[in-house]
């Protein structure tokens, strides 16, 4: 999976390309999350516009930094998920964790 | 979901379609699923179907490898896809673990667990597939898309 992150008003922006699913994908993308997270930056943004597939170990990743996000004043937002993966984070009971956005911008401009 | 070898269906009406074995290493999973995905976009599985076996292929995967093989790419698992005259696909994954117990297993979607990091790949295989079996003490399971 690629991961590209920039920072667009104080928020991170993840964009990830490819499934997201147990192994080097979600190991990349925590420690990604966890330098975020550790350089004090809470709010961030998820693209998932190219990514076609996200398992129980891609989303327990999201669900567990929401939560620690959250806690530190900020939160993480998903842009563009497939419907397959909307399907699967309503099928475990997750969906309505996540404000979901159209794109990047209107996801950024939610922190404000 | 039943944890009783309760296949009534003649093995003789199933053709093999795929028959893989990968090392127990997380890394190896996407070339199964990857291939289960492409036989049954040579079939013409429709793709919300496609979606959703390949994810609960996917999720039986990684516990195999997780849970059954420790992670240890020393073990392996084995994937078999096969299919009946009626287009019903059976999914078979087996692995050489402890296996393990269906009871007591934490409800994912319950307030206690909603933010856990893990623990759904089982329920998930349920609501992803039409029947779920688990035989050879949790070492095997049996997945039915009709």
């Amino acid at each position: 999976m690629d991961i590209n992150v920039r920072k667009r008003s104080e928020v991170q922006v993840i964009q990830l390309r490819g499934a997201l699913r147990l192994g080097s994908a979600v190991d990349e993308l925590r420690q990604v999350m966890e330098e975020a997270v550790g350089n004090g930056d809470t709010r961030l943004v998820v693209n998932l516009s190219e990514v076609p597939m996200i398992d129980s170990s891609g989303i327990g990743l999201l669900v567990r930094f929401l939560a620690s996000t959250k806690q530190r004043g900020g939160s993480i937002k998903l842009v563009q998920p497939s419907k397959f993966a909307v399907q699967t984070l309503r099928l475990v009971g997750v969906l309505n964790l996540f404000e979901i956005f159209d794109d990047d911008d209107k996801a950024i401009s939610s922190f404000a | 979901m039943s944890s009783e070898s309760n296949d009534h269906r003649a093995h003789s009406d199933l053709v093999e379609l795929l028959d893989l074995r990968i090392p127990g290493d997380a890394e190896a999973i996407s070339r199964v699923t990857d291939s289960v995905l492409a036989t049954l976009s040579e079939l013409q599985v429709p793709e919300e179907k496609r979606l959703d076996i390949a994810l609960a292929v996917q999720e039986a995967l990684a516990n195999a490898v997780v849970h059954g093989c420790k992670n240890d790419s020393s073990k392996e698992v084995r994937c078999r896809l096969k299919r009946d005259r009626d287009g019903r696909v059976l999914i078979i994954i087996t692995d050489p673990g402890p296996g393990f117990s269906l009871e007591h297993r934490p409800d994912p979607k319950s307030p206690a667990h909603m933010y856990a990091d893990h623990g759904r790949g089982v329920y998930l295989i349920c609501q992803l597939m039409d029947e779920v079996q688990f035989e050879k003490g949790g070492r095997e399971i049996r997945m039915w898309k009709f």
